[in-house]
């Protein structure tokens, strides 16, 4: 049997079944969760001995003896109705993230489609906790539901590739109580063509691309992961992040080699660097010369698997004054005191920052503020930045004819 | 001259705005004029691959003279939750054991990790399994 906290007994469930035990017994127990205080946990597991003996010892169902095997099979067609039946059947599922979804129809779907060489019954990867299929066009439906367009279907395949990828840790992180959001970060020349947001306000609302890649990622972690918000997905507080957190670096604007390229890729590649933050700051720096600038990266926290969001112009007086990316990056091991909450002094005593898996992005607009986007890792998590390469369709210059032509066009008031 | 450019500009930005919502609406399946339009829609819940579920193991019949297994991982009231379950069961049953596995790796099925064989001899060697999750 397991014992867990209360608020935690539908996660433990699904967990079970996902491994193929469903009826593992789980006694709620109403210990804080990581409590440090000895009468608290004595008096909250003296009150739930009475289940944890119930459980230990009454007999097995049938069910639990031999449950029933079941197919693994959804009804590819879910629902028939208008937009806002559509909508209401889909919320009600748990299928959505809040906001109103765009009907993924047959005739959607295949449009989405034309965005991979991948036939839609190719499985790129299965998606933890519920290890679910997650099929081209899967991730088409979902693509479709969050507004995204056939240009985005290489970064949506190439991420969850990444989400594969062992060292990403996405069983730890999509999950935990933690609230860390997928972050990607897209290098190469397809920013241009669906008009990816590298400069001013990245990461907020307004560009198709950033918002609708990072929201069809949110519904394929739930939809197709199983990870549901307060069910499997456990984080505390929640993270805005997991609506979208897609950035791109303005590699043209940067006087330092891109991202991609320090992992190891060619400068023409396009790919996508997967990590899971949960905490983004921002500061304006002490000085706008490289001694300010640095002090601050320094004086920010910046530990490993962090995000240094550099502005153009921070970037070009650090490039001036002799440093490049690895350089800043040494700086940052070498002068940065992580933040230290007590109760953790020890962990973060030995904890070194890994200067391989510190990204140091140039991106932003105009101003002089610096982002900061940490996670934790790899000491403890064993985890790493993972870049993955997005594959482009043979048909990827008529899609851009297509689909690249919409930008907002604001007009002065 | 310039009040056609105007207008013209206006007319362009329409198409484009319309255009927009049409394209991201998906190819133009929604028509904002008929509302009660029926959408017929796939489901985007993933299938699995069906893998063979598994009965829990018989219940004890008495705590007598049993081994109990605690299982303890790295959160850190799991540990603390573990001594007090064994004050309890020791308090009611003098003769019980207690046995508990630390797990060292945070977030890991067990038995795909470096500990695996210690984990199933321990999992052989007693009677029941208390889980502590410390959460």
């Amino acid at each position: 049997m397991l014992l867990a906290n209360e608020g935690f007994v539908n996660d433990a469930h699904s967990a079970a079944s996902s491994k193929g035990v469903p009826g593992i017994r789980i006694v709620g127990e109403s210990v804080a969760c990581e409590s440090t205080v000895i009468p608290e946990i004595e008096a909250g597991i003296a009150a739930a001995m009475d289940d944890v003996f119930e459980a230990l010892t009454s007999p097995l169902s049938p069910e639990e003896k031999s449950p029933g095997q079941q197919t693994g099979k959804t009804p590819r067609i879910a629902f028939k109705g208008s937009l806002q039946e559509v909508n209401r059947f889909f919320y009600r599922k748990g299928w959505g993230d809040g906001l109103p979804i765009i009907p993924p129809t047959e005739e959607a779907v295949a449009e989405m489609l034309k965005g991979t060489d991948f036939p839609p019954d190719h499985v790129v990867a299965k998606i933890i906790p519920r290890k679910g299929k997650a099929t081209i066009e899967k991730i088409a439906v979902n693509a479709v539901m969050a507004g995204a367009l056939p240009t985005h279907m290489p970064v949506l395949i190439a991420t969850v590739e990444a989400f594969a990828d062992p060292k990403a840790r996405f069983d730890t992180f999509e999950v935990s109580t933690g609230s860390w959001a997928p972050s990607l970060t897209i290098n190469g020349p397809i920013r241009r063509d669906i008009h990816l947001n590298c400069s001013s306000g990245s990461l907020s609302p307004g560009d198709i691309a950033n918002s609708a890649i990072g929201r069809a990622v949110g519904l394929i972690v739930k939809n197709i992961g199983g990870a549901r918000k307060a069910i499997e997905d456990m984080g505390v507080i929640g993270n805005p992040g997991k609506y979208s957190l897609v950035i791109g670096e303005d590699e043209e604007a940067s006087p330092w080699e891109p991202l991609s390229v320090e992992r190891g890729f060619k400068k023409e590649d396009n790919t996508v660097t997967v990590f899971f933050p949960n905490t983004f700051i921002q500061s304006v720096p002490g000085g706008t010369d490289a001694k300010g600038i640095l002090s601050t990266l320094a004086a920010m926290g910046t530990a490993s698997m962090s995000s240094v969001i550099l502005i153009p112009s921070w970037a070009k007086v650090l490039a001036e004054e002799g440093y490049s990316k690895q350089d800043v990056k040494d700086y940052i091991a070498k002068h940065s005191k992580p933040v230290v909450m007590p109760g953790f002094e020890e962990m973060a005593s030995s904890d070194r920052i890994d200067t391989d898996n510190l990204m140091i992005l140039v991106a932003g607009g105009p101003g002089s503020f610096i982002g900061l986007l940490k996670s934790v890792g790899p000491r403890f998590f064993n985890n790493a930045l993972v870049t993955k390469t997005i594959r482009l369709p043979k048909n990827w210059d008529k899609l851009v004819a297509k689909y690249g032509i919409f930008k907002p066009i604001y007009e002065r008031y | 001259m310039n009040r056609l450019l105007l207008m013209l500009s206006v007319a362009l930005l329409a198409v484009m705005v319309i255009g927009s919502l049409a394209m991201a609406q998906g190819a133009g399946s929604y028509d904002p004029k008929k509302p009660d339009l029926q959408f017929e829609v796939l489901s985007p819940w993933a299938d699995v691959d069906p893998i063979p579920l598994r009965g829990i193991s018989p219940r004890l019949t008495s705590f007598d003279g049993k081994k109990i297994g605690l299982y303890v991982n790295t959160k850190r009231a799991a540990t603390p939750i573990a001594n007090a379950i064994d004050k309890e069961l020791k308090d009611i049953f003098p003769d019980i054991d207690t046995i508990i596995f630390h797990s060292n790796l945070p977030n890991v099925n067990e038995i795909e990790t470096e500990n695996k064989e210690k984990f199933i001899a321990w999992a052989k060697s007693v009677d029941a399994v208390i889980a502590i999750v410390g959460d």
